[in-house]
């Protein structure tokens, strides 16, 4: 039985108002949407709030989620337009934010491990901030929460090919951005 | 196929998104092309960063909060519930309050109009039983003279 096989009756007793199902639903996805603010936004707190804000607003509108659609599209279409309208506060030292690699150093036991694993994760999030909005929410959606080029079209409301195209896009940036770093 | 044909293929190659005749002609190409070879393995070393970078994970009572969040918003929405349809009540109220004060202005003017024409019988029954017929005149000063002038008036009115 695949993750999202009971899907469907989650959805239907959401949108009946039960308010221990959408815990559930909070719960199964919670990880998901986190992961992908956090690759969105950069630093954990505006993450965070983005991904609470996901969820409340997926609670306000989910007489709206139409059945024909997958529950985990609906709700990664409300967390990357959260995202996009979320104004993150400039401050020189955002790259420099360690936050999200507390988070990781909360996983990851071995010194040796939390280093390799806090370089790759601090040279991918600056690269992720370079890159224009649309290309960053499809290659993130692409790479790290592994939806195919159909998922990734119904999330954000795009043609296949435009897709493919920002994937094929953000993946030049990135090897331009990163060079010699990986 | 060219080069340029080459390189806008290589992230569906690495996707696995290539249908058989392109397949073909990118692997034959790509053996023979170094500038080729080149990008698309540095194309695969961006897929593989992305793989061995570790997912985060929601902060811990996350859900928690975001459900206690929601249970707080719930009594608003009965209360709102309510306080709509105490604005129904209240309007309700008022429009009976309405209608009593009007059956009561009603009601009064026609207990008004019962009385006056009740006094007036009363009054045309006292004057039948203290009628003087027998006197033709009265003189001025006279009991009889005050009770003729005071009918006198009333049949005026």
């Amino acid at each position: 039985m695949t993750p999202f096989a009971d899907d469907p009756d989650l959805a239907r007793r959401c949108i009946a108002g039960d308010l221990s199902a959408f815990g559930e639903l909070v719960r199964k996805y919670q990880d998901k949407i986190y992961n992908l603010c956090c690759y969105m936004l950069q630093d954990s707190d505006s993450a965070r709030d983005a991904a609470q804000e996901t969820f409340l607003k997926a609670y306000s509108n989910v007489k709206e989620f139409r059945a024909e659609s997958a529950l985990y599209s609906w709700l990664y279409r409300i967390a990357v337009n959260t995202c996009l309208d979320h104004k993150k506060k400039a401050r020189p030292d955002q790259l420099e934010d360690e936050s999200l690699l507390t988070d990781l150093a909360s996983s990851e036991p071995t010194p040796e491990r939390l280093y390799q694993a806090k370089e790759l994760g601090r040279t991918l999030q600056a690269a992720l901030q370079k890159l224009p909005e649309e290309m960053r929410a499809s290659i993130i959606l692409k790479e790290m929460e592994g939806l195919s080029y159909e998922e990734i079209a119904e999330v954000l409301h795009v043609s296949l090919g435009t897709v493919k195209s920002r994937i094929s896009r953000a993946r030049e940036e990135l090897r331009r951005l990163l060079q010699g770093k990986v | 196929m060219k080069c340029s044909q080459i390189k806008e293929l290589i992230s569906r190659y690495v996707d696995d998104d290539l249908g058989p005749d392109e397949q073909e002609a990118f692997t034959l190409h790509i053996r023979d092309c170094a500038g080729c070879t080149k990008e698309l393995e540095e194309i695969q070393a961006i897929h593989t960063l992305f793989a061995s970078a570790d997912r985060f994970e929601a902060p811990h009572g996350f859900a928690t909060r975001v459900v206690a969040h929601l249970e707080e918003r719930e009594p608003s929405r009965f209360w709102g519930f309510l306080a709509f349809h105490r604005t129904l009540l209240r309007a309700a109220e008022l429009v009976l309050a309405l209608v009593v004060f009007m059956v009561g202005i009603i009601s009064g003017n026609v207990l008004m109009a019962d009385r006056t024409s009740e006094k007036q019988t009363i009054l045309a029954n006292v004057h039948s039983s203290f009628s003087l017929d027998l006197f033709q005149a009265t003189p001025p000063g006279s009991v009889g003279g005050a009770y003729v002038s005071l009918v006198g008036a009333a049949d005026e009115r």
